[in-house]
């Protein structure tokens, strides 16, 4: 079994998690992907900025973010630290990076000083905002760009603050992962290498594509505002109810003629009822009059019961689980999407696996995330051909290491 | 301009969402995707009429802008006649998609086994709800998906419902997934000259979507990340929201002493930077209900252009949190194509899309139509593509196998 990408070397100088995320997916598909981490600058991006990542036993998230690649550390202030990515870039497919333009070009590692050393390189940045625009420069986080494009006033029940998901990252994390590829079939096929740009702004949009664009369309206030739990058009589509033990149950049934005889027996509704015996009435005159039904039906049992009567009929509805529940879900290790993992210091460990399956290349965790420096020495040995003693004097001249220079 | 995917060619037998936008990606970058449909109906999403109980208005966006830069092909699969046809147009394509339940699949006789054996350069993707491991035939919303994964439990204040993380969100997202592993298995391709099986599923796509908080729960099981957290209880009061005189703002400030003696600086407080409750970090997270009172207090004596202005002359980064009204106005958005005008045939008229959020320098994405009519390309695919002749063209269209 081979990986899909491996005659495929990404350098990588990324500092923010969905940046660094986009590598990994194309690592965990075979690519080369080395982390090249300039030990001039001191500065580190802590995930518990937040507030709301405490320290943990293991790093998960630079877990996540950095498996299946390599780690070169490098003082790239220095001219012979500098020549040791120049010539990596030369050897290059992608580079892929986070930083914002002004760095790339005090660092030489801009579009035309990259093409200098490959002519045919792939640059993919991570951007906050896009590359054009007048906020192209502003600085680059989820929560900023998440902020300016409109769903986090929709999403709670009105009153109640904005709320922030953390998702739209995950999609610009996998833009530039789908963008890096299209730029490599384009190379392919032409010869030339382009820039890629996906940014959180773009990405935090696209993760609430319907509601913005039915505001383009409609713009109708009401999908400026958020809208209450029983305000639904469909009462078998949408809403939420709450059970008699404080779990919510979701019902997913669009078509409510074909669910509607299992779900009035399970409620305990008669099904010739005449304010609901159709689905004209149901979302219609009697919409409103249904949930309130409904919602006085399902806080009279626990949601196990919901759970298990909702299951037995096979109707597309859940109790909604907590996190509790994919962790413990044999169906999501049969897929690989979680792993339950040997870590070499933590012990049995559990992390997020692949959302893709390919049958004849699959992901594979080849390694895990790297310390800083590890994979130095042997990247100069063996994709440099750097001689052991002109190793050791780079190192003996600070121009190696795996710390921070103070 | 050449597009980077001219040349590829994609049957996308999907429907509704999810498969439709992975193949939208393809489209859009200059694949030649063909929007199999059945005869009477087509798409379900052709259907949709009404969006969160409002009426659609007068073009299906829902439907048009999924489907953008594609051709539409009528067939009865149910027909073998039809899954004949669907053989010939099989060997001629480089990508299989579709998002139909296993069943359906293996009544049209669309199995990866028997297409494989048509066409061994073929990528057959799927879009499976819960993953190609198990037969699970339960129908896969997007909704009822993402109540599995507990992302929807940890939003929101506590005490508050669930919050589903809007329309389609999920389904969004594993297009994307699917897209790249379609990229990915071309990639491949090249170097063996074979196709694959691929399947990126909706509940494998979103629990990679939970990653931010659902990596470190993995990790810790620490119910910090599985459970609603208030916002007065931020862990770092100065990475929080606040409701300023007319709207919201999300202030990202990493809370060291230096930066909060510059906060108080900018909001012409100088004398909170001193004040004990609040002099070092522990402290601040130690008192943050306190703390974010006080600054909700201070934040509501001004509006948002006032703060934000105050923040950026300050280097302290801020945001307005707007709503889909001032995206839907916002110059950034405009300016870097994630909006586009595009001219819509059922109207008319020009209508404002979702435009482009991947960016490339050389061979950009573009929007040339939206979503086709029902069958539109029927006739001249099968004319171009499979060289047939008018007469056996009006026998299946007697057969009822093209309408």
């Amino acid at each position: 079994m081979s990986g899909a990408l491996q005659d495929v070397v990404v350098i990588e100088t990324t500092r923010e998690f969905y940046a660094s995320l986009a590598g990994a997916l194309l690592g965990d598909f075979g690519a080369t992907v080395i982390r090249v981490v300039d030990i001039s600058d001191a500065r580190t991006v802590d995930h518990g900025r937040d507030g709301m990542h405490p320290p943990e036993r293991w790093n998960s998230l630079d877990e996540l973010a950095h498996r299946n690649k390599q780690s070169l550390a490098v003082n790239l202030a220095e001219p012979a630290g500098r020549e040791i990515l120049e010539k990596l870039v030369a050897g290059a497919d992608v580079f892929l990076t986070d930083a914002p333009s002004a760095t790339l070009d005090n660092e030489g590692c801009d579009y035309e000083s990259l093409c200098a050393l490959k002519p045919d390189i792939v640059l993919t940045r991570a951007s906050g905002f896009g590359p054009k625009g007048p906020d192209r420069d502003l600085p680059a986080y989820d929560e900023l760009a998440a902020a300016r494009t409109g769903v986090m006033p929709t999403l709670p029940q009105p009153g109640q603050p904005p709320v922030y998901t953390g998702v739209g990252q995950m999609h610009t994390a996998v833009m530039l992962a789908l963008g890096t590829m299209i730029a490599l079939h384009h190379r392919e096929e032409c010869g030339e290498g382009q820039v890629v740009d996906a940014s959180l702004f773009g990405g935090n949009m696209y993760s609430q594509s319907l509601d913005m664009q039915a505001y383009l369309a409609i713009r109708d206030d009401r999908f400026l505002e958020p809208l209450s739990r029983l305000d639904s058009g469909n009462p078998m589509s949408g809403p939420m109810y709450p059970s008699s033990d404080g779990r919510w149950v979701t019902l997913a049934m669009p078509d409510t003629d074909k669910y509607w005889p299992a779900f009035a027996e399970i409620m305990g509704l008669d099904v010739t009822d005449p304010r609901f015996d159709s689905h004209e009435k149901r979302c219609g005159e009697s919409r409103l009059e249904m949930m309130q039904v409904l919602d006085e039906r399902f806080r009279t049992r626990p949601g196990s019961h919901w759970k298990q009567a909702l299951d037995e009929k096979q109707l597309p509805a859940d109790v909604i689980e907590k996190y509790d529940y994919p962790a413990a879900d044999s169906n999501a290790e049969a897929n690989r999407y979680i792993l339950n993992l040997e870590h070499p210091t933590h012990g049995a460990v559990q992390s997020l696996g692949f959302p893709i399956h390919m049958s004849e290349s699959p992901a594979r965790l080849r390694r895990m995330a790297p310390c800083v420096g590890q994979h130095t020495a042997e990247i100069l040995q063996e994709r440099l051909g750097y001689a052991d003693a002109r190793i050791q004097e780079l190192e003996a001249e600070g121009i190696l290491g795996a710390e921070p220079l103070a | 301009m050449k597009q980077a995917l001219e040349g590829i060619r994609v049957l996308d037998l999907s429907q509704w969402l999810q498969g439709p936008v992975c193949a939208q990606y393809l489209a859009d970058f200059g694949a030649e995707v063909i929007h199999v449909e059945r005869p009477k109906g087509g798409d379900g999403a052709r259907g949709v009429r009404s969006i969160k109980a409002l009426a659609i208005g007068d073009w299906n966006q829902y439907f048009l802008v999924i489907n953008r830069n594609k051709k539409s092909l009528a067939v009865d699969l149910k027909k073998p006649e039809g899954q004949e046809l669907f053989y010939e147009l099989v060997r001629k394509s480089d990508v299989f998609l579709s998002n139909f339940q296993r069943q359906n699949l293996d009544a049209w006789g669309l199995t990866w086994e028997k297409l494989r054996d048509i066409n061994p350069r073929l990528i057959f993707a799927t879009n499976s709800g819960y993953g190609h491991a198990r037969e699970i035939n339960r129908p896969s919303y997007d909704i009822n998906v993402q109540a599995l994964t507990g992302l929807m439990t940890r939003q929101g204040e506590p005490g508050e419902p669930p919050i589903y993380l809007g329309m389609g969100s999920g389904d969004t997202y594993g297009g994307l997934m699917s897209a790249l592993g379609i990229m990915l298995a071309l990639h491949e391709r090249r170097r063996t000259g074979r196709g694959q099986f691929l399947d990126a599923s909706l509940y494998g796509a979103q629990l990679f979507m939970a990653a931010p908080t659902l990596q470190p729960f993995l990790a810790s099981a620490n119910s910090l990340y599985s459970e609603q957290q208030a916002r007065s209880q931020a862990g770092n009061p100065l990475w929080n929201r606040y409701q300023v005189k007319d709207k919201w703002v999300f202030l990202c400030l990493e809370d060291t002493d230096e930066n909060w003696a510059a906060l108080c600086e900018s909001f012409e407080r100088p004398e909170l930077a001193s004040d004990v409750r609040f002099d070092s970090a522990a402290k601040r997270t130690e008192h943050n209900a306190e703390l974010v009172a006080v600054l909700d207090s201070i934040l509501q004596e001004q509006d948002s252009e006032e703060w934000i202005g105050r923040c950026r002359s300050s280097g302290i980064p801020a945001a307005p949190i707007q709503n889909l009204k001032d995206v839907s106005g916002d110059a950034q958005a405009w300016e870097n194509d994630y909006l586009l005008k595009v001219h819509c045939g059922e109207v008319n008229r020009e209508v404002d899309v979702r435009g482009l959020p991947i960016t490339l320098s050389k061979t950009p994405g573009r929007v040339e139509s939206l979503g086709p009519e029902l069958g539109q390309d029927t006739e001249l695919i099968l004319m171009d593509l499979l060289e047939m002749e008018w007469d056996r063209i009006s026998e299946l269209k007697e057969q009822g196998v093209i309408p």
